[in-house]
């Protein structure tokens, strides 16, 4: 385990906007605070990945959008990972998604969890 | 006092102005550091949390580590050291009001306190005084930044 490391697993989708500023924000407050961040997308999450789709997405009416925090996310050093089986569910591939998204197999999920201090689940 | 774009930056004090960040030594190896009111600006005027790494007390943190985070409806970021140092202190304060840190930046909205380990060989790095307010100028200049 990596005393600096630590996960957040996003699996909620454009379905339900609320549910999509809050762990962006905490990914890029990790990386404040100095963590190395990662960012595991599955079930609906991935969904945000999607070229052009996180910037129609407000979570609060006239606040930012999804696009606006997944930006700052990218900005504050979060890495992004796309579970493959989720990008199987939703008919998408690699080049639907946005650029500097990793595409992993579910098992390097619970390695990535493995060598981390923290792993939080939206 | 100076206002630069409309921003106030008292002379006195040691700039990081990469960061927006003030150092003021104190007495003996103390310096306690906080955010300008360009950080305060950027920030969005309102912030909803300042959280120093407490943990972190008694240990010595290198310049650029974050101490802290600031965390607004607009904005989320580290405050990061300006100096290498112990952690010797935070600002209770800002637990209650954290918005402290930007409506009295240079008074009761301090961030936190080192105690220096290298203050004279690293206070070359940071910008003080009338010339080093001009450097700031030209920063906020380039940034397209004003307090107005």
């Amino acid at each position: 385990m990596d005393e600096d490391k630590v996960m957040v697993i996003m699996t909620s989708g454009p379905d339900t906007p609320r549910r999509c500023a809050t762990p962006f924000f905490m990914a890029t407050l990790a990386a404040a605070m100095d963590y190395e961040v990662s960012m595991f997308f599955t079930i609906d999450g991935t969904l945000l990945l999607k070229k052009g789709l996180a910037e129609t997405i407000y979570p609060k009416k006239g606040g930012k959008s999804v696009g606006e925090f997944l930006q700052e996310a990218m900005e504050a050093g979060v890495k992004m990972t796309a579970c493959t089986a989720s990008m199987e569910l939703h008919d998408l591939t690699q080049e639907d998604l946005i650029d500097d998204v990793k595409m992993v197999g579910g098992a390097s999920m619970w390695q990535m969890a493995e060598d981390c201090k923290t792993v939080l689940s939206f | 006092m100076a206002t630069i774009n409309g921003c106030n930056l008292p002379e006195d004090l040691y700039y990081f102005i990469e960061k927006h960040i003030w150092a003021k030594p104190m007495d003996g190896k103390v310096v306690r550091i906080g955010m300008t009111t360009v950080a305060g600006k950027l920030s969005g005027g309102k912030l909803n949390a300042v959280t120093v790494k407490r943990k972190k007390i008694g240990e010595e943190m290198p310049k650029g580590k974050s101490v802290a985070t600031v965390e607004s409806s607009k904005y989320v970021g580290p405050v990061p050291a300006p100096i290498t140092g112990v952690l010797v202190n935070a600002n209770d304060k800002l637990d209650n009001d954290p918005n402290l840190a930007i409506s009295d930046p240079y008074g009761e909205g301090w961030i936190a306190e080192f105690e220096a380990s290298k203050w004279d060989e690293e206070k070359a790095d940071l910008l003080t005084g009338p010339d080093g307010l001009e450097k700031y100028k030209a920063k906020l200049e380039a940034d397209n930044i004003s307090c107005d």
